[in-house]
């Protein structure tokens, strides 16, 4: 399933890989997963993914689907496509060709209230309802009907909180016990055709403060596993050589390409990249490469960092027919330019996120492109170097407004909460008073661009 | 009256007339290539219709999209259209644009709009800045716009106004602003404009105004004003008044009307062109328009029922995908509907496209020469063969016009 094609001698460094999943198109790594919101990358729709995206896996999250669980059963459990094929992907029309990887949590999580942790049995999940609990066992079961290409066990991954070492004992144990359970659910269930592979999830410390677990991993489970999934990046420092042929799967959450770059030098396979839709929501075109651009300053003058993407908000694009990026081949930089987008943004029409989420999402896609190319060429160490020195080390700032913000995107602090979306008209009340001085000056003025000014706030 | 040559930018190619009602199909030659008529024009409003990309919008088989000069004019302005070079090449839309003059605006969302003889005093909705819409701006506005139909600014009021004088004063300043619009209309043979016929629900007032501007010679003609809320009945009265009085080979333009037995009726009293925000707007609510009515798909109903949204629909997101669609199901929709916009996208998209292959389909009759019975067939569809509960304006309506939906 995971052929490693190129590794450094050393034990942990960059590696080239390929994911071969049966009837899917195989993925070259190190490559990343489109993140899923319900079912969708965020703002695109399945026909354009499959028209104008280059989008070769995804990842999607459980939580998103059980909102009343257990209550009611879910409709994606008692959903059965005739032709037997995998009722995840035919709920949420992803093509056949796609990958389609299967975990309890989005990425990133909202955190749990601390009145509502995990438990030997369960974990807690944040559905469109509230957080509700996932039994390992719902979630296994879950799981194989679901028939994901592969799918991340469940994980006691305690987001956001510092562990004691009794906790990360108790975390080991679960861990233990979750991924046995799972696999002798699948042993009982017979049928080998077909299965989703298994990621084993490791716990947030290094493999010797989860020994037990990975003794378990190493001797028990062996071939029944199939790759690992990491929620930082502790477990890879030590991490036994038995399982070095597994392929490496990353909810690490790296905000910059900088942080994907180190966590590829330290040889993860695939990611999950949430800044991806944030710089679109944030309405800002990536824009970076690897390798970097030659810069040859004039006489050896200091040269400015450039910046990792272009925020779409500003007046400057206005009249700008340029696409985003120079030379992009994505259908928002061959289809449209600058000024629509800034319009679409400033509009708040939807197409403005559309537009820049395809195209950010074809900038990972030659980022890592050419990461693969500079291991293929083992100039990996000297390109992450130049990347550094010509980039900042952070996105730029969002200036403007974003889409909507939805439940699951910030966690509710209690009651007495401003509203997180404002209202996009308020009602005029001083208007006609306006309207009288207006006609008293009698200046002329006429329906014109306010466009390139950003929006102003309505009177009150 | 502005005595200059007639100039157009258009060809209209009448192919067949009903025998028994006033419909007629028509071929519309325009500036971005030609259109079939009758036809529904989805609203792009602010140069992007509602999530969908330009290419998926074709893919609904739309070649004329509506744009708002009103919108436009705000965002991105004029100086900005100017510099891109029109509504064309902002949005890469490569067929035909229709743009509204912003009077429709004034009793859409201004509230505290003044109209003078000079033109509509406003407040921006964005800062509360004052502006001056004349009937010279608007058509400043649509040459830099540069859609292929664009609208006189005329003064609308709502027709349930009970105030007949001001009615009557909005109808003859339609008038005098359709000669200002005329002069001011810098690219004729380019941009078709289109007058408007007011005179709120009164039938004499809309003859002596559809008699009027048919004088003026315009390349298309709009019947304005309607569907502000006013009685179906008299609604179809006005149109049945309006399209009486009108050439034959002139393409006619009921603006705003959305609803497809609306539409269909009024293809029936002989009007062409139809235009409503409602599929996309519905859609965004998470309705989904079918043959057998509007449904919304947010109910619990819902959740589990995995069948496409409608079924037979050929639109991408009802097509099975051994037939090249997505085959989304309307539990999935369920899923999706206000909590990712990709929900309200698809049912954009199966909505703009319902009402699409619903004039197809009136087209097609028409020139088959069984329009009667499609409508017929409509409306026995629409309520389950339930004929009580017919909307009595439409029986009326089409009774006028031979064709009795009750007949058996």
């Amino acid at each position: 399933m995971f052929n490693i094609i190129k590794s450094t001698p050393q034990s942990l460094g960059p590696r080239l890989g390929r994911l071969c999943l049966p009837g899917r198109k195989a993925i070259e790594t190190p490559h990343y997963l489109g993140v899923t919101s319900r079912g969708v990358v965020p703002h695109i729709t399945q026909d354009t993914f499959r028209r104008d995206a280059g989008i070769n896996g995804v990842y999607v999250p459980l939580e998103d689907f059980i909102e009343r669980a257990p209550q009611k059963i879910p409709p994606i459990y008692e959903f059965s496509p005739p032709d037997g094929s995998s009722p995840l992907r035919r709920f949420i029309a992803l093509p056949e060709e796609t990958v389609l990887v299967l975990g309890a949590r989005r990425t990133p999580p909202v955190l749990a209230p601390a009145a509502n942790p995990n438990t030997n049995t369960s974990i807690s999940v944040c559905t469109a309802v509230g957080f509700r609990t996932l039994k390992a066992e719902d979630y296994a079961k879950a799981a194989e009907h679901l028939q994901p290409d592969i799918v991340v066990g469940l994980g006691d991954i305690p987001y956001g909180r510092a562990l004691g070492s009794k906790r990360i004992e108790k975390a080991t144990d679960r861990q233990i016990q979750w991924m046995q359970d799972h696999v002798a659910l699948r042993n009982s269930n017979g049928k080998t055709k077909g299965r989703s592979k298994l990621f084993a999830p490791l716990s947030l410390v290094s493999c010797a403060n989860q020994r037990f677990y990975m003794d378990c991993l190493t001797e028990q489970l062996g071939e029944l596993v199939s790759g690992l999934a990491f929620y930082n990046l502790a477990p890879l420092e030590d991490l036994p050589a038995a399982l070095h042929s597994l392929s490496r799967l990353a909810f690490t959450e790296p905000s910059t390409p900088h942080d994907i770059l180190q966590q590829i030098s330290m040889g993860i396979d695939v990611f999950t990249i949430p800044f991806i839709s944030a710089a679109t929501d944030a309405g800002i075109a990536l824009d970076f490469t690897l390798p970097a651009p030659q810069i040859t300053p004039p006489d050896h003058e200091h040269v400015a960092p450039r910046t990792l993407g272009i925020d779409m908000w500003l007046a400057a694009h206005a009249i700008d027919l340029s696409p985003l990026t120079k030379g992009c081949k994505c259908y928002a930089c061959t289809k449209h330019h600058r000024a629509y987008i800034q319009h679409l943004l400033l509009a708040k029409e939807m197409l403005g996120w559309i537009l820049l989420q395809i195209h950010n999402h074809h900038v990972l896609d030659l980022f890592f492109a050419g990461i693969r190319q500079s291991i293929a060429l083992d100039v990996f160490d000297s390109e992450r170097r130049r990347f550094e020195e010509v980039y900042n080390a952070h996105l730029p700032e969002k200036t403007g407004q974003g889409p909507r913000v939805r439940g699951y995107q910030f966690k509710s602090e209690g009651p007495g909460e401003a509203k997180k979306n404002k209202a996009a008209f308020t009602m005029l009340d001083d208007g006609k008073e306006k309207i009288a001085e207006a006609r008293q000056e009698d200046v002329e003025v006429v329906v014109d661009g306010k466009g390139g000014e950003g929006g102003g706030s309505p009177a009150a | 009256m502005v005595l200059r040559p007639p100039a157009s930018a258009l060809k209209f190619d009448l192919v067949t007339k009903c025998a028994t009602t006033k419909a007629r199909a028509a071929t519309l030659h325009l500036p971005h290539g030609p259109v079939q008529l009758p036809m529904f024009m989805p609203v792009a409003t602010q140069a992007s219709l509602k999530g969908l990309t330009p290419k998926q919008l074709e893919d609904t088989s739309c070649r004329l999209c509506l744009n708002n000069t009103y919108h436009l004019g705000l965002k991105p302005g004029q100086q900005t259209l100017d510099a891109i070079g029109g509504a064309h090449k902002l949005q890469s839309w490569p067929h035909n644009i229709l743009t509204d003059s912003g009077g429709f605006q004034m009793v859409s969302l201004l509230k505290l709009a003044q109209v003078t003889e000079e033109g509509v005093r406003f407040l921006s909705p964005h800062d509360g800045t004052p502006m001056l819409l004349t009937p010279e701006h608007s058509i400043s506005l649509q040459n830099s716009i540069g859609s292929d139909i664009i609208m006189q600014l005329d003064d609308v009021i709502a027709t349930t106004s009970p105030d007949h004088a001001r009615i009557k004063e909005a109808m003859h300043r339609s008038i005098r602003w359709l000669d200002r619009c005329i002069a001011a209309h810098r690219n004729p043979s380019t941009q078709n404009l289109f007058c408007i016929i007011q005179g709120g629900l009164d039938l004499d007032l809309r003859a002596e105004c559809t008699q009027q501007m048919v004088a003026r010679d315009t390349p298309g003609i709009a019947i304005g004003g309607l569907s502000g809320g006013e009685a179906k009945d008299l609604y179809c009265k006005v149109v049945h008044t309006c399209t009486s009085l009108l050439p034959d080979l002139k393409p006619r333009y009921v603006m705003g009307v959305g609803y497809p037995e609306d539409i269909l009726v009024s293809v029936a009293l002989g009007a062409d062109m139809f235009d409503c925000v409602w599929p996309t707007r519905t859609a965004r609510f998470g309705n989904a328009i079918t043959g057998t009515g509007t449904f919304n798909l947010r109910h619990a109903a819902y959740a589990n029922d995995f069948r496409p949204v409608e079924e037979g629909c050929n639109c991408t997101c009802c097509r099975p995908e051994s037939e090249g669609g997505l085959g989304i199901t309307r539990a999935y929709i369920h899923h999706v509907a206000a909590k990712e916009t990709a929900g309200a996208h698809l049912l954009s998209m199966h909505n703009v496209h319902h009402l699409l292959d619903l004039m197809r389909g009136a087209r097609e009759a028409i020139v088959e020469q069984r329009y009667p019975a499609f409508l017929v067939d409509y409306f026995h569809g629409m309520y389950a063969g339930d004929k009580e509960r017919y909307p009595g304006w439409a029986v009326d309506a089409l009774r006028g016009v031979g064709v009795d939906l009750l007949a058996d």
